[in-house]
């Protein structure tokens, strides 16, 4: 059996199945289980390589040829797959505390399935087409049968789907660049057309306005889960790019301006997110301040870049599924995600309102949570190449702080005599809990994540020198 | 590894009596085994000594390329003071719960003993890294623990508002962390550049509510003596340890005479605060205010060990005070070494105080001084309103004492050995300067109406002058939010996409000219 077949044949078809035939209150365990397989799969069978066990000997092919298209994993994708599917899982098997439709694991793993077809594609520019098919299918989950999308479902869609042009006409101009590398002004247009397309695509300021609209009309969960996987696909994505062409690696101008989009990301949601009172918008700035860090990652003039991404994508996937799921039991009883409903639900809702609280603290880089290694990285690198720069960062991770302590000060706010009570389900408590405890030992103990880690860089070998 | 067992034994304790309150509530010797520990705990701390200076570091994080510094703890001069006074202070309160109206295990000792290990790993921290991951967790259980025992919004808020400050301060040792990879600097506490001094003093200052002036304690909440004690003292003292850190070269800074000028509006604000206190309790903020104040001014003038020592004093010196809850004049008595130990008098605790001059400020630091050590007095000699020893078991009689009795030794003991800051002669004038300003404000209290107590009711937590001053701030945060609600505004309505959009060719055009 070929590794494309089973990470990305086998969820499609698992992801219709469960659809079609099995029933609600399953579908988050067999979806999840269905994730958990595919990433233990990865765990244990290498790609490509021949593993023997007793007289058995398997092998999965590396690739596979669809329509003249080549599909291909490669042994160093194995580590990758398990980051993937293990957050898809958690992602999964949050479904049913969180009290979302079956609708939201099928067309979850069908997601992810896309999505790792957006990696292993050959010729790699296919992959915006399945990104932008990817993005299709959230739109199903994000609104509601029978009624009109808001606002920010709309923008979404036209962003990602302005984007695949932008990357197909990059990658043509491209192969242009390649033939003649000293066309300085070919050279600028490739990289101007691949810089649109990812701003997009990742939604760069201010093309980032459709997430926290999101986060006020969509479920917190369905958003959740649409701001961890497309960011972090269009990431692998981007360093593929990065990987592959050197005049992109190495041209200063360019890392400056990504840099740039990064630090500008990162302070102005931070600042923005300091002034609003919807939590759930908050959740969406706090999603752009972290993708705006990836970017900054990207930009390092650093032989680490692919280690710092990575630090930052996989607490960042456990992060957003915390709070997505807190804010969803939160939503139950409040309905609106607005201050003046939430007020005092900490008395109410002790279990959800820590985990929002903490993910949040998280995502700003307090200690001894998983958002903290990743940050400190992220400064030991910034701050030997632009004081200014970290400054910048530094005042929009303040200004997500200062979003932190005002949802805190609400939830905590109840009237005199309000009594302590446990209004979450074993289920969501549950979940919840470990969830938080995840959060802890990433932050306590991140070289938990250096089996992975120490694998990746041979995905990208250019970056990592 | 000595830090480790100590810490241990105070974990290991308080996991001890968790599941004796679970699982045998009515067990009569769940005190024995708290007081055990925390007896153990104390010598563990003293045999330090026998190995000072040692560390010990744990497996570095990986990628070992991102992260320079291991999490370690060191034990030397500078800390060994602060950890005998935190194990002591521990002891204490285990010795005294004797003498609380219900006296049965309960969380709050077990939470006792595990702040006593936190505040061990705090103080042992060896460089901004690891206090940082202790600072954390300090902040998260007190912020729990706070959130629990108090109600209704406008208490719940102020719980909120402390822990935003205490983060705020932690956010600043980061930063100072940044400036110092910044300019080269391996930032642990050994290789700090100059530049992050400053920050470090304002990080502790905020911390510690001190720089500038707030009050990060919530006076209203019911953690009074016992666990409330050691909550204020030891997350006080995780932040003053940062102070012994600071190197001098930094101090040369146009900014530190303003900082110093905060530092002592602060300890005078306390000191007159915590003299018309209307009793410990509601003074103990100011009380640490103060105290504080007087180490961040150590600091600020280069004296490393006068900082410890104020530090010590704060612990050691207020431990006994809030800890004495029942009427007894002998110890009434006893607990005016305390006096001495804040005096800076020869050989006292404080004789490594002021030992660099404080040329113009000295005059203002002296006041401060005067008003907390008459506060003291005025507070250890008060008469009323104390509890009573008459239904506890007559055991109880001789144990309650020693816990006090421990805290004043150890005043006393810290004074005469065992680190950089024992036996000293130090500054004497300036010590009997200040030592005849408390004789003459402990006359006058009693005789001019200014120095009365105050109500108990109007000791707020700020006065209306600073209100204004945060008002300012506040005002500012408003304004902002109104501006970055017009912007959002802008993105988000029906011509959003093309504001988008514009926004994209420019940024992209000023790109495209930078390009060569």
């Amino acid at each position: 059996m070929s590794a494309p077949v089973i990470w990305i044949l086998i969820p499609l078809v698992a992801g219709a199945l469960i659809l079609f035939f099995v029933p609600e209150r399953l579908s988050a365990i067999v979806g999840g289980a269905v994730a958990t397989v595919l990433a233990l799969v990865a765990m244990i069978f290498p790609i490509d390589t021949a593993l023997l066990i007793s007289t058995l000997s398997i092998k999965i092919s590396a690739s596979v040829q669809v329509f003249g298209r080549n599909f291909s994993l490669n042994t160093a994708d194995g580590t990758l797959l398990v980051i993937i599917y293990g957050l898809a899982a958690l992602w999964f098997f949050g479904t049913q505390a969180s009290g979302i439709a079956n609708r939201f694991v099928s067309l979850g793993l069908i997601i992810v399935a896309l999505l790792t077809a957006s990696i292993a594609v050959e010729p790699f520019l296919y992959a915006a087409l399945l990104i932008e098919m990817a993005a299709m299918l959230v739109i199903p989950l994000l609104v509601p049968q029978y009624q009109k999308p808001g606002r920010g479902v709309i923008r979404f869609i036209i962003y990602q789907t302005l984007a695949m042009p932008f990357i197909l006409f990059a990658g043509w101009m491209l192969t242009g660049v390649e033939a003649s590398p000293g066309d300085i002004g070919l050279t600028t247009q490739a990289g101007a057309m691949l810089g649109m397309g990812f701003a997009f695509l990742l939604g760069i300021f201010p093309l980032y306005n459709w997430i926290p609209m999101l986060g006020k009309e969509a479920s917190p969960y369905v958003t959740g889960f649409l701001l961890w996987a497309l960011p972090t696909f269009t990431v692998i994505f981007a360093l593929g790019f990065l990987d592959r062409y050197t005049w992109i690696r190495t041209s200063p101008q360019l890392s400056g301006a990504i840099q740039l989009a990064g630090v500008i990301m990162v302070a102005s949601a931070g600042l923005f997110a300091a002034t609003q009172k919807h939590i759930g918008r908050i959740m969406g700035y706090a999603a752009i301040a972290e993708t705006g860090l990836l970017i900054l990652a990207m930009g390092l003039r650093s032989a680490e870049i692919v280690n710092v991404t990575f630090l930052l994508l996989i607490p960042r996937g456990l992060e957003l599924a915390v709070w997505a799921l807190g804010l969803s039991v939160i939503k139950r009883e409040a309905f609106s995600l607005q201050f003046s409903e939430i007020r005092g639900l900490a008395r109410k809702y002790p279990v959800a309102v820590i985990a929002i609280i903490l993910a949040h603290l998280s995502m700003t880089g307090f200690p001894l949570l998983a958002g903290f290694p990743p940050r400190l990285a992220i400064w030991q690198e910034l701050a030997s190449q632009s004081l200014v720069t970290s400054f910048w960062v530094f005042l929009g991770l303040l200004g997500l702080l200062v979003s932190a302590f005002r949802t805190l000060a609400v939830f905590v706010m109840a009237e005199e005599k309000t009594a302590w009570s446990w209004n979450e389900s074993w289920i969501q408590a549950g979940m919840l809990t470990i969830g938080v405890i995840g959060l802890f030992i990433l932050g306590l103990v991140p070289q938990v994540m250096q089996p992975f880690l120490s694998k990746l860089p041979a995905l990208f070998e250019h970056l990592s020198q | 590894m000595l830090i480790v067992i100590s810490c241990l034994i105070f974990f290991i304790t308080a996991l001890a009596l968790v599941i004796l309150k679970i699982y045998l509530p009515d067990a009569r010797y769940a005190w024995l085994v708290a007081v055990g520990g925390a007896i153990l705990a104390l010598v563990s701390v003293f045999i330090w000594l026998a190995q000072t200076p040692f560390g010990i570091s744990l497996p570095a994080w990986q990628p070992q390329t991102l992260f320079i510094n291991p999490i370690s703890f060191r034990a030397d001069g500078l800390s060994w003071p602060y950890a005998v006074s935190i194990s002591a202070l521990v002891l204490a309160i285990m010795l005294t719960a004797v003498s609380r109206p219900v006296f049965v295990n309960s969380y709050t000792w077990a939470g006792t003993l595990a702040l006593g290990g936190l505040g061990l790993l705090a103080v042992t921290a060896d460089n901004p890294l690891t206090l940082l991951l202790v600072w954390a967790a300090l902040d998260i259980t007190e912020l729990v623990t706070q959130l629990r025992s108090v109600d209704g919004p406008a208490n719940n808020e102020k719980v909120v508002i402390a822990f935003s400050t205490r983060a705020l301060g932690s956010g600043l040792l980061l930063w100072a962390n940044i400036i110092g990879i910044s300019t080269g600097s391996a930032f642990n506490f050994v290789s700090i550049s100059p530049q992050s001094g400053l920050y470090l003093i304002a990080a502790a200052g905020l911390r510690l509510g001190v720089l500038p002036l707030h009050l990060p304690y919530s006076a209203d909440s019911n953690l009074r003596r016992g666990f409330g004690t050691s909550l204020r003292f030891i997350s006080a003292a995780s932040s003053l340890v940062l102070l012994a850190h600071v190197p001098s070269e930094s101090l040369s800074s146009s900014f530190t005479p303003v900082l110093m000028a905060l530092a002592i509006i602060a300890a005078t604000y306390g000191g007159w605060m915590w003299l018309r206190a209307p009793d410990e309790l509601n003074g103990r903020p100011f009380w640490v205010i103060g105290i504080a104040a007087l180490s961040v001014i150590s600091a600020l003038s280069g004296d490393s060990i006068g900082a410890v020592a104020w530090g010590c004093a704060l612990i050691l010196t207020g431990g006994a005070l809030f800890l004495s809850s029942v009427q007894h004049p002998w110890i009434n008595r006893a607990m005016l070494v305390g006096v001495f130990s804040l005096s800076t008098l020869p050989f006292s605790l404080t004789a490594g105080a002021w030992l660099n001059p404080l040329s113009f400020f000295a005059p203002f630091v002296i006041a401060a001084q005067a008003l907390l050590t008459a506060g003291f007095v005025r507070h250890a000699l008060r008469p009323s309103g104390r509890d009573s020893l008459e239904s506890q078991p007559g055991w109880t009689h001789t144990i309650y004492p020693s816990g006090i009795i421990l805290m004043i030794v150890m005043q006393v003991l810290l004074g005469l050995i065992g680190w950089d800051g024992a036996i000293k002669v130090g500054a004497w004038v300036h010590a009997l300067l200040a030592s005849l300003l408390t004789v003459g404000l402990v006359w006058a209290t009693p005789r001019f109406r200014i120095l009365n107590p105050v109500r108990a009711h109007w000791v707020t937590p700020s006065s209306a002058r600073f209100g204004s001053i945060y008002e300012f701030f506040w005002g500012i945060y408003q304004n902002f939010g109104r501006l970055s609600q017009a912007i959002i505004a802008t993105l988000e309505g029906d011509g959003g996409i093309m504001w988008t959009l514009l926004f994209l060719i420019l940024f992209i055009s000023l790109l495209t000219q930078g390009a060569p």
